[in-house]
């Protein structure tokens, strides 16, 4: 009878994983790469940390420049005036309607527009990815585009916000990418199994490219929640302003006093401190969202970076 | 001299939509023309016939009109508002406003007017900012229509200003902005100053720019470890001032850039008044009497050296005062500093103080011309913008709910009303909630109707400063389309340039012996060119 071979590990396991020591370059590169990454991070959070600070003190302080990172002559009686003004409030209803139904439309009309072109043996399939990327590239430009849109008789209404540019071209090659990543025996298979073109995209790849969709889903949502010019372009009517054009407003309404001499009547700043209060409570729900599709997002990103 | 509000550097998003709707207006440019205006005789629903000074407005049927709104952060637009209601009761129109957000309103007006879909009314236009739709025909050439505004011609005539209504003129000989009228100057920028480090020690009040250095070199010399005077604006307002105290222009009242001397035109950095008033600068900056950061920093860096001791002059409007106050009683403490606005100080040229009684005004769409109800459209911007009923109107509201008057003509604010600091113990503010004294509606008039919301420190220094002659206005020197475009490429570099060699003459990094060589080089990008154009358009009225 053969014995069993046996291999002698205790060399090995005597030698404390611990033990395997870091080159010199390495741990240096670490060091590097923490202090310029904190660095970084600094940086980006600064601005965030300076503007809370801001809302969160006394206008005097402000003025006189103690405001940094740390709230000075603590109030919170902006946040409750903010708050209380109902123009703020109907501004952050229709940002809300308009990133909800912007978002579902670009996502349904990408998703569709991406999976066909995707698919090799689609006729005709070059013509229509050229014709998506042309766009990317030529426009009509700022009047007949706002001449095209009266026309359509699409101003002053939700339709004039979601519906031009609710594809993006960039996040449609992207999606493109992703789906023709996917293997085709995985389609051939549920073909087999029975199931037609509709069948597959809602059952088979869609389930299969959560990174994907959920990395859009946040790319279209961020750009429609930040999205002020088409409302400033299309909108006559204050009832209507998403809750930027009101921030917008309020910011650099009055402020330009650098770059125009303004008459009394129409001068008087609003204060830096109803200002950053509006930033705040403007940017705290799309920050909060984050968070929850970090995960996706780091493999998002990554998606399109490598084609078969 | 030019207004101020028309002339500052577009800004890019500006450039970019002016030359969209210069791309339209060359494509458009066959409509406009025609020597005399249409004919509107019989475009008279709802108008009043026999329509006179003095008379209130009433279309003699319900009549609306369109008009775009620039939306005040400060008190945004609501339709609720005593404005609108009690206009429609008193006039019988009714306005429908298109909203657009104050900060973006120069953009949203010309991407309306440029596209053929603007309302009306198209109020808040400074004179200048017409000058790009004229040639496409799209807004009316309201100086043909003046016949049908007895009000307009009543205080055009009144006030004399028919030389500064000439330089509205378009090459075609006629205005296509109904600019607001001001009875007077009305001056408001000039330098706020520690009037009690002033008197403390002993500096007497400076009246002219040299006596503006000497307080500062005193104050400097009580006070070693402060630059006594640290501007905002980066230091437009200043440039300003001084420069017309020399007899040149410069910071905001650059404008055109050029000068008359009575006889041609003359490019005002090339001028030795211009020398003079570097060399000045350069002075300030050399003795360490103003700070170099005055051109460059921020309004609130400038004002925060203000408030905490670091400055103690500073440029400013009748705005500041109160503000100002407000910041240094928390941050220095109440009683312990005084500051003000002083009378703008005199320089070498005389005892001048620039501007135009001109103010923004408003556009009509040319489309009214063929509305039925065009002379009562006329009628009612007629009583609106410029009867003394209108003007009183639209500033103080409607007599017995937001304001009362004595028997000597003073107007007060009822007890629940306040506006700024009059009457600060009401509840309800004249702009937020009843919707008067608003940009839109309310500017220009008379003096006294001015002065009717002003404090008392305010009026003081109004009165000062009436005794100042004013400058006089450039004379008018009308440009085709074409021409504008060329005179815009030579002269925005050359502005550009100007302000870059003010700046190195002004912080010392070029020595202000070498002003000669500045003008050769103004020479090189293409000055005498430039004049020229200026000189023949002139010819042209």
């Amino acid at each position: 009878m053969v014995s069993a071979p046996t291999v002698d590990l205790s060399d090995v396991r005597a030698v404390p994983a611990s033990t395997i020591k870091d080159s010199r370059g390495y741990r240096a590169f670490r060091v590097v790469n923490v202090v310029v990454l904190s660095l970084v991070v600094v940086v980006t959070m600064y601005p965030f940390v300076n503007i809370l600070a801001q809302s969160l003190s006394s206008e005097a302080a402000i003025n006189a420049g103690q405001v940094n990172v740390v709230p000075r002559g603590f109030n919170l009686q902006t946040y409750e005036v903010v708050m209380g003004d109902r123009a703020f409030w109907r501004g952050y209803a229709n940002t809300v309607l308009y990133t909800v139904v912007g978002t579902a439309i670009s996502m349904f009309l990408t998703t569709c527009f991406a999976y066909a072109v995707s698919r090799r043996h689609l006729k005709g399939r070059t013509f229509f990815i050229t014709f998506a990327v042309f766009t990317m590239f030529f426009n009509g430009g700022l009047i007949p585009n706002y001449v095209l849109v009266t026309s359509l008789g699409l101003n002053n209404t939700i339709w004039a916000i979601v519906l031009p540019n609710a594809v993006s071209v960039f996040n449609l090659l992207v999606m493109k990418t992703f789906f023709e990543a996917m293997p085709e025996e995985l389609e051939e298979a549920a073909a087999v199994d029975g199931l037609n073109t509709y069948g597959i995209l809602l059952r088979i790849v869609l389930p299969l490219s959560k990174a994907v969709l959920a990395t859009m889903t946040l790319f279209y949502a961020v750009t429609h929640w930040n999205a002020w010019f088409q409302a400033f372009l299309y909108l006559d009517r204050a009832d209507m302003f998403p809750v930027t054009i009101y921030l917008r407003n309020m910011i650099a309404g009055v402020t330009t006093s650098t770059s125009m001499q303004a008459t009394t009547e129409s001068a008087g700043q609003v204060a830096a401190n109803i200002q950053s209060v509006t930033m705040v409570l403007t940017v705290l729900p799309i920050v909060m969202v984050y968070p929850f599709i970090q995960k996706y997002f780091v493999s998002g990103v990554m998606l399109g970076s490598v084609k078969q | 001299m030019s207004t101020h509000h028309a002339v500052h550097g577009p800004t890019r998003r500006q450039t970019l939509l002016g030359l969209a709707a210069a791309g339209s207006v060359g494509a458009l440019a066959a409509c406009g023309g025609g020597d005399a205006g249409e004919d509107v005789s019989d475009k008279t629903k709802g108008a009043m016939e026999g329509y006179d000074v003095g008379q209130t407005f009433r279309a003699t049927e319900p009549l609306t009109f369109t008009t775009l709104f620039s939306d005040h952060p400060n008190y945004p637009f609501n339709p609720d508002w005593l404005f609108w209601s009690a206009l429609s009761e008193t006039t019988n129109v009714s306005l429908e406003a298109t909203i657009v957000p104050m900060s973006d309103y120069p953009q949203k007006r010309s991407l309306v007017v440029s596209a053929g879909d603007a309302p009306v009314i198209i109020p808040k236009t400074y004179p200048g900012e017409e000058a790009p739709f004229v040639a496409s025909g799209v807004v009316l050439a309201v100086s043909d229509y003046t016949d049908l505004m007895p009000h307009y011609r009543q205080k055009v005539q009144e006030w004399g200003m028919e030389t500064e209504l000439e330089t509205l003129l378009q090459d075609d000989g006629k205005y296509y902005v109904l600019p607001g009228l001001h009875e007077n100057l009305w001056p408001d920028y000039t330098i706020l100053m520690r009037t009690d480090l002033l008197e403390e020690n002993g500096i007497p009040e400076p009246t002219t720019w040299d006596e503006f250095a000497d307080a500062l070199r005193a104050l400097k010399a009580a006070y070693p470890d402060v630059i006594p005077f640290s501007d905002r604006y980066e230091g437009q307002n200043f440039l300003n001032q001084v420069g017309t105290g020399h007899g040149t222009v410069s910071g905001w009242g650059y404008g055109e850039g050029i000068v008359h001397d009575g006889d041609t035109f003359q490019f005002a950095a090339a001028t030795p008044e211009h020398e003079d008033f570097v060399a000045y600068l350069n002075g300030l900056v050399a003795e360490g009497l103003m700070d170099p950061e005055s051109f460059t920093q921020t309004d609130d860096q400038a004002t925060q050296k203000l408030y905490t001791g670091q400055s103690f002059a500073i440029s400013g409007n009748s705005q500041d005062p109160p503000k100002h106050r407000a910041a240094m009683d928390s941050s220095l403490g109440a009683g312990t500093y005084e500051i003000r606005k002083i009378v703008l100080p005199a320089g070498p040229a005389g005892n001048l103080v620039g501007g135009t009684r001109l103010e923004n005004g408003i556009m009509i769409s040319a489309a009214a011309a063929e509305r039925d109800d065009f002379q009562a459209l006329v009628q009612f911007v007629d009583w609106l913008w410029y009867s003394d009923e209108g003007r009183e109107f639209a500033k103080w509201g409607v007599e017995g709910t937001t304001f009362t008057k004595d028997a000597d003509g003073t107007r007060r604010l009822t007890p629940e009303v306040s506006y700024l600091d009059l009457n600060p113990e009401g509840t309800k503010d004249l702009q937020t909630e009843y919707g008067f004294m608003g940009g839109n509606f309310s500017y220009g008039g008379t003096t006294e109707l001015l002065r009717s919301m002003m404090n008392e420190e305010e009026v003081a220094w109004q009165e000062a400063m009436a005794s100042k002659e004013q400058v006089e206005p450039v004379p008018p020197h009308p440009y085709t389309a074409v021409e504008r475009e060329q005179v815009t490429l030579l002269a925005t570099p050359l502005k550009d340039y100007v302000a870059q060699g003010e700046l190195q003459f002004a912080l010392g990094q070029r020595d202000v012996a070498q002003y000669d060589a500045f003008v050769q080089e103004l020479e090189g990008r293409g000055m005498s060119r430039y004049l020229d154009m200026v000189n023949q358009a002139a010819e042209r009225v």
